[in-house]
């Protein structure tokens, strides 16, 4: 008997069919030609009720228990080497807080003149830091972690001393670590009318994401920035070969400042409010085009 | 990334397919102490690769690592029951040629499987060959796709399709064969 149904019409074949019958494998088009076959042979259905009865067998066979103490085994594979994280986020954060160190916040300082400018912070433990502990082993593996941040050339920032120096080095850190990632975006678009939905379906906020590609500094997508603990909204924009990073932190006072100078070192920046958010625009660029980014922003986002 | 975030992505990727991972181990490695060691040691080494976990299926994903450190396992463990699988290709052509067969030649009743004990079913499923019970345990206990099954045993669907087959096939029959 030959079928005109694109189905095989060799007996293993039709068999194999069977099989991804059962299994959820065939398309709707191809399942009903199966099952018009099965309906139509009573050996062909007799096969498929006998893999029916045995899959349902195999399935309802005893599984093996996880046990508390087994998943807590694995789980503890997972929190190797994060305690070392806590605790270099902890003297990262000392960096961060102006009473540790006033005036100057080093965050990925290049040399020894910033090494000098580090140590003093390694020796004054914060709250957050006394709380891991107080072994040895914690403290070296944060200062080798420093070293190894220091060794690594990335710029030195170093700003102004002030109430938000602590969100500044975030917004700092956060891009120059974007600059080392795989991509510096988690939403490509140049488009802003998939970036703010995008941005508003994560974190329920968007800011104003004008695309300024015309004079120059192209939307290129936008990430989710974490900072003091909250998402908060980050814009990415390019001007040339240079990365701009946005954050905009939904301000709550309404206050509206002019444009801030906190650059220094190999970073320029820039900070602002307009009542509804409070800007931080960073670039390696020189700061005279980050200035005039400022101001095409301002003037567009109005 | 940061060791947090893989931290984090450990969580979530790993701990929820632990029963999975388990049950795998189990029906390669022939029981379940030996499962559990095999998963600490396959857990480890997709802590170490975690990184490069490009998303997608994670069970998959986790399985494979607990597939290699099975065999890896027996190699070192158990040498003579690894000497004992035999040549894939051989048991490749048995499953096509025995394909051939109608297939209601030799089958019991649906309902006799149905009914089959517990006890019978899992020596019927450890005595069968490695390719074969490892594919139906991919599929049927795993619940993975033929494609995933494919993809992770590095062989075409087809074969995929006609190893599931032949395990059914000998399932039945020695079902069959014990009541």
């Amino acid at each position: 008997m030959t079928h005109d149904d694109g189905l095989p019409n060799d007996p293993e074949g039709i068999r194999l069919m069977i099989h991804a019958l059962v299994d959820g494998e065939l398309d709707a088009a191809a399942a009903l030609a199966v099952e018009r076959r099965i309906a139509a042979d009573p050996r062909l259905a007799a096969e498929h009720a006998r893999i029916v009865a045995l899959q349902g067998a195999v399935t309802r066979l005893p599984r093996p228990d996880v046990s508390d103490a087994f998943r807590a085994r694995i789980a503890a594979i997972g929190m190797t080497g994060t305690e070392q994280q806590e605790q270099a986020e902890a003297t990262e954060s000392q960096r961060g807080a102006p009473s540790a160190l006033p005036g100057l916040i080093a965050g990925a300082g290049g040399g020894q003149r910033r090494e000098a400018g580090i140590r003093p912070s390694q020796a004054r433990p914060s709250p957050r830091a006394r709380r891991f502990g107080s072994f040895d082993w914690r403290a070296m593996a944060a200062s080798i972690m420093i070293s190894a941040v220091l060794a690594s050339g990335a710029t030195q920032w170093v700003m102004q001393s002030g109430v938000d120096d602590g969100f500044a080095a975030a917004v700092a850190s956060g891009h120059r670590r974007s600059l080392l990632a795989a991509s510096p975006i988690d939403i490509v678009s140049s488009d802003r009318h998939t970036v703010k939905p995008w941005l508003d379906a994560r974190i329920g906020v968007s800011p104003p994401a004008p695309d300024l590609a015309q004079d120059g500094y192209a939307l290129i997508g936008g990430r989710v920035e974490v900072i003091s603990g909250r998402p908060v909204p980050a814009l990415v924009y390019r001007h040339r070969e240079h990365l701009i990073t946005l954050v905009a932190e939904p301000q709550q006072d309404g206050k509206t400042t002019q444009p801030d100078d906190l650059s220094s070192g190999g970073f320029s920046m820039v900070h602002w409010s307009d009542g509804a958010f409070s800007y931080w625009a960073i670039s390696d660029m020189e700061r005279p085009e980050l200035d005039d980014f400022v101001a095409r922003f301002r003037k567009a986002a109005v | 990334m940061s060791e947090r975030a893989l931290a984090e992505r450990f969580n979530e990727v790993v701990l929820p397919h632990l029963g999975d991972a388990l049950a795998l181990a189990r029906w390669l490695t022939g029981n379940a102490a030996d499962a559990e060691d095999v998963v600490q040691d396959a857990c480890i080494k997709a802590h170490a690769g975690i990184a490069g976990y490009a998303g997608g299926n994670a069970r998959a994903w986790l399985l494979t690592i607990v597939r290699n450190t099975s065999y890896t396992w027996m190699a070192r463990n158990r040498p003579r029951a690894m000497m004992a699988v035999g040549d894939l290709g051989d048991l490749d052509d048995m499953a096509a040629a025995h394909g051939t067969s109608l297939p209601d030649e030799d089958g019991p009743e649906a309902s006799l499987i149905a009914r089959a004990d517990t006890a019978a079913l899992e020596a019927a499923i450890a005595a069968l060959p490695q390719p074969f019970r490892e594919t139906l345990v991919l599929r049927d206990i795993n619940g993975l796709s033929y494609r995933e099954i494919s993809a992770m045993l590095a062989v075409p669907i087809g074969t995929v399709m006609s190893r599931l087959a032949r395990a059914r096939g000998l399932l039945a029959s020695e079902l069959g064969r014990a009541s």
